[in-house]
């Protein structure tokens, strides 16, 4: 019974999921459409049912499949938070035809389902099977754009990539199954502590199964395909995607370097690596490569959506940081930048769509004299990037203090120059883009429509980040009561 | 004495910046104004009411802010910082009052200044690292979008570059910061914790080489503001800015940014890298002078009114550096009485140039052949050309303005250390008393051009703005005993930590 109650967030998504079909089926030319409603309604009460089953406590349900204990609450309500605001901002998109647009809320529904799943997974299988349900989700979103080229090229080249990397994964399950002779990862762990396997071999499962994650956290060396996949898929699924699908990937790459390849270390919330081999200098690579290799692209782009998708790839970087030092702190630096870069992140995506529907075009020559035709949407997305990119005195900052202080504290003082110069060529890429924004003088543009709805989803947007800004230390507290994910 | 007095002034601007962009045109006007003469009577009331004789830092307000970084919210004033605090709360209200009558967006140009009084004031008041950095970094902000929305034909160029020069800034202190963070346990921003030379003889190691703590972010510290001040070679954008941007942008930039910056480089360098200091205030004082006469001898070249008072900044900050370079007492003190002053007279000379510029549509004074384009000011307007005297006066430091007791105290400092920077800063005194008298003589007296035939003397307005200024200059040059008593027993209980 109590592993239904903690399900039970699932559950509600599932039967929401399934009123939004019917209500769908049903429809008949009726002028108003209830599915976003129904979408948003089903949500908040996801939300309430998550709040109950944290009540309930932490426990690893279905013989060991789901952990639902702090880390995945925090992803929940993570993935709550950006379905509710990726349903809100759909409705506001001109890219998909309208009646597209509704049918679109059931793709984000079922992302969020996986998202849940792929969140609590501590079970290898699981945790395939929820990235297989949202990656191939993902390919939907993508090529959703309607007649467009582009979009159906992006969205094969994620195919591709994602059959890679799922094989990619496999054979490190496999690899680690024929070892362990389970597929449980706590027991996996427990195996590998009492028998560590010779370190050639792991060097190969761990190369296998974090290249597997990097396709999905879009971080070096798949970062290729993230700024197609930006630029080709309709910018709410951008900007569905390069929050959820990556923090999705986050948290099992967390959960499962952590607890597969890591054991409590010698101080309190500090681990070590299992065995001889020191992954953490791989990861370390990969994320100075991702974020030198993300800012300096983002630098040359010539398209707004291919820029944001850049800074995502370098953002992945930035967040790798937190795994590498191995500790506590580490990890809830990573967790308080990824609620900073869900609300930039929309933020940036919505503005770029609203200058879509008006201009057909995200070429940065084609947005020059933005701020005088839209001054507060302008403003708030050179801000939304400003907090991206963790320019002080954004919040972002505060996050990305926190993250290079963590490398520093370690003494990983050639990581954190890394990451300190890839923030500041973000920032010029930045300042790119807000140079075109501001525009020529001497010609005079006509302005927009203005419209109540979406100043106020911005600032819906743009309140909660200064009021992580404020209360950072609220957040960091959450973040680290996150971490009880350890049941070793 | 402490009723959260200096939250109150650094948030009120920023509240009125809120409130007043939700009101019609015409009232938006009161409250912005309004909200900054609050703050700025918030301020004064503070400072006329601090006890002098004592190193202490008074009015304290301390929160925890981040408490799993220990970074805190917290404020204070002192000798040091006093004086800043009195400029910016002098200069904004008047700054506000000079875009009156901006036709495009009077709210955006006030909301952005209120905001930078606010970051500006919180700057110079936080005694944690973080926080003060955190108001530094906002500082950038307003300038940007000042400089690109309302600036001159070029405005893109010169806001590109202001931002690149900020966030490359802003970068280097970043580094300087987080290393000082780790390097002491238990880590810590507070300037409280971190003064007293706890970063002495700590080092780190990179790439096998061990690298001294404080040395290296001083270094980086110094670079970092160097690009947000400018200090030679990094002032490229600042020449620029000063040709594109509005008028009094320009002098929020000179007279609100630089001092506050070379503020934050004494405090810093006297409270945490006392030893750093030691050995490098010789390449201080050799910035200085470079600055010094590198602003000097630009500034004889320049035809513009703005390009002029760009170089006088330039050479202006380099006297401050020789002042607190010279690590005597009295050459500190009028470094710190300096910055004060030199804000005060740069804003009027921005001010002053800026309404010239605004009737007579120009911006230079000196033709393409060198023949006189304006001129003959004095005789259709003579209360702007008495204000503009009184300012070039105290720039050139005439005795019973402010300047006078700034650049005296500066040199007789510097005298007993090293004579030699006295000798050149001397000489290039003479070269501004060439060029700023060159430019009085081009642009007011003479006979009238066609340009400057019927020249609007001041308004009521612009007297009303103006005035505060000259009686800034004149006040704080005939009777500066509170103000240096106020700077002193701080400035030499810092310095004995140095020596």
């Amino acid at each position: 019974m109590k592993d239904f109650l903690l399900i039970m967030p699932e559950v509600i998504l599932v039967l929401t999921l399934a009123f939004v079909v019917i209500c769908e089926i049903t429809y008949s030319g009726e002028q108003l459409r209830l599915v976003t409603l129904i979408s948003l309604l089903g949500l908040a009460g996801v939300f309430f049912q998550a709040l109950i089953s944290f009540e309930v406590g932490a426990a690893q349900i279905f013989s060991g499949t789901l952990s639902i204990d702090g880390f995945s609450l925090f992803f929940k309500f993570f993935f709550i938070v950006l379905a509710f605001l990726s349903v809100v901002s759909v409705s506001h998109s001109r890219e998909m035809g309208a009646g597209r647009r509704t049918e679109y809320c059931l793709l984000i529904l079922a992302s969020t389902l996986s998202m849940f799943l792929a969140a609590s997974a501590s079970d290898v299988i699981l945790a395939y099977l929820s990235l297989l349900f949202l990656n191939i989700l993902s390919y939907f979103m993508t090529a959703y754009r309607q007649k467009s080229l582009i979009s159906t090229e992006a969205s094969v080249k994620y195919l591709t990539f994602g059959v890679v990397s799922g094989a990619l994964y496999i054979y490190a399950v496999a690899i680690l199954f024929v070892h362990t002779h389970t597929l449980n990862i706590y027991q996996m762990h427990k195996a590998l502590v009492s028998h560590p396997m010779n370190s050639q071999t792991m060097l190969i499962a761990f190369m296998l199964i974090f290249l597997s994650f990097t396709f999905q956290i879009g971080a070096f060396p798949m970062n290729l395909i993230v700024p197609d996949i930006i630029e080709g898929a309709p910018t709410p699924s951008s900007a569905f995607l390069s929050v959820g699908a990556r923090a999705a990937g986050f948290a099992l790459i967390t959960r499962f370097l952590i607890v597969i390849f890591a054991q409590n270390g010698l101080a309190q919330g500090q681990w070590e690596f299992i065995g001889d081999l020191d992954w953490t200098k791989i990861v370390a690579v990969v994320a100075g490569f991702t974020m030198v290799i993300g800012s300096l692209l983002a630098f040359r782009q010539k398209g707004a959506k291919r820029l944001v998708g850049n800074l995502v790839v370098s953002e992945s970087g930035f967040l790798l940081l937190g795994i590498v030092v191995l500790d506590e702190a580490g990890i809830t630096a990573l967790l308080y930048n990824l609620v900073i870069q869900l609300f930039a992140l929309m933020g940036v995506f919505y503005v770029l769509s609203f200058i879509y529907n008006e201009l057909q075009s995200d070429l940065l020559d084609d947005l020059k004299g933005m701020l005088r035709r839209a001054v507060p949407e302008t403003v708030c997305l050179i801000l939304f990037l400003l907090c991206l990119v963790g320019c002080p005195p954004t919040p972002g900052f505060v996050g990305k203090f926190a993250l290079i202080g963590a490398a520093i504290r370690h003494g990983k003082y050639s990581l954190a120059m890394v990451s300190v110069l890839a923030m500041s060529i973000s920032m010029f890429a930045i300042a790119r883009l807000a140079y075109r924004l501001v525009g020529d003088f001497r010609q005079v543009y006509p302005p927009f429509s203005y419209s109540w709805a979406r100043k106020s989803f911005i600032l819906a947007l743009l309140l909660p980040l200064v009021l992580i800004g404020v209360f950072s230390n609220f957040v960091f507290a959450w973040a680290g009561q996150s971490l009880g994910f350890i049941f070793w | 004495m402490n009723y959260y007095l200096i939250s109150f002034f650094v948030f009120i601007p920023l509240l009125g910046a809120l409130f007043q962009s939700f009101l019609p045109k015409p009232k938006s006007r009161w409250v912005s104004l309004g909200a900054s003469l609050l703050a700025s009577v918030g301020a004064f009331a503070l400072i006329f009411g601090m006890k002098n004789q004592t190193a202490d830092i008074q009015a304290v307000e301390n929160f925890s802010w981040i408490s799993s970084y220990a970074i805190s919210y917290e404020m204070g004033i002192d000798g040091l910082n006093a004086l800043p605090v009195v400029l910016i709360g002098m200069i904004f209200p008047i700054l506000i009052a000079s875009e009156w009558n901006q036709k495009i967006g009077v709210k955006g140009v006030h909301g952005l200044f209120l905001l930078l009084q606010s970051a500006l004031f919180g700057a110079v008041c936080a005694q944690d690292l973080f926080l003060q950095f955190f108001f530094w970094g906002l500082s950038a902000l307003p300038i940007y979008f000042l400089v690109g929305i309302w600036g001159a034909e070029n405005r893109e160029k010169a806001s590109f570059r202001t931002f690149i020069a900020s966030s490359l800034g802003d970068a280097f202190i970043f580094t300087a910061l987080v290393l000082i963070y780790y390097s002491v346990d238990p880590h810590s921003f507070s300037l409280r914790e971190l003064s007293g030379g706890r970063l002495a003889g700590k080092v780190f190691e990179f790439w096998g080489h061990e690298f001294s703590i404080s040395g290296v972010a001083f270094t980086l510290m110094s670079i970092g503001l160097s690009l947000r001040v400018p200090i030679w070679p990094f002032h490229g954008w600042f020449t620029e800015v000063a040709e594109e941007a509005p008028p009094s942008v320009f002098v929020a930039i000179c007279a609100g940014i630089i001092p506050v910056g070379t503020y934050i480089f004494a405090r810093l360098s006297y409270v945490l890298f006392p030893e750093a200091l030691g050995d490098t205030f010789k390449y201080v004082v050799v910035i200085g002078i470079l600055n010094l006469i590198l602003g000097g001898v630009c500034a004889v070249a320049q035809k513009g009114l703005r390009k002029l008072l760009a170089y006088l900044c330039i050479s202006e900050v380099g006297l401050v550096l020789i002042g607190l370079g010279s690590l005597s007492s009295v050459g500190v003190v009028g470094a710190v009485y300096e910055q004060l002053i030199f804000g005060l007279a740069l804003a009027g000379f921005g001010l002053f140039s800026g309404l010239i510029t605004q009737r007579t549509a120009r911006i230079e004074f000196i033709g393409e052949n060198q023949e006189r384009v304006l001129g003959g000011i004095a005789i259709e307007a003579p209360m702007i050309s008495i204000v503009a005297g009184i300012v070039l006066a105290s720039l050139l430091g005439f005795p019973g303005l402010g300047g006078f007791v700034g650049h005296s105290l500066i040199m007789i400092g510097s005298f007993t250390v090293r004579p030699f920077t006295v000798i050149v800063a001397a000489s290039s005194l003479l070269l501004a008393s060439y060029y700023l008298f060159k430019m009085y003589r081009y642009v007011f007296l003479g006979e009238p051009t066609g340009e400057t035939k019927g020249f609007e003397d001041l308004t009521v307005r612009e007297r009303a703005y103006l005035f505060p200024l000259v009686v800034g200059l004149l006040f704080f040059g005939l009777y500066p005993k509170p103000l240096i008593e106020l700077i002193r027993p701080t400035v030499l209980t810092l310095l004995s930590s140095v020596k």
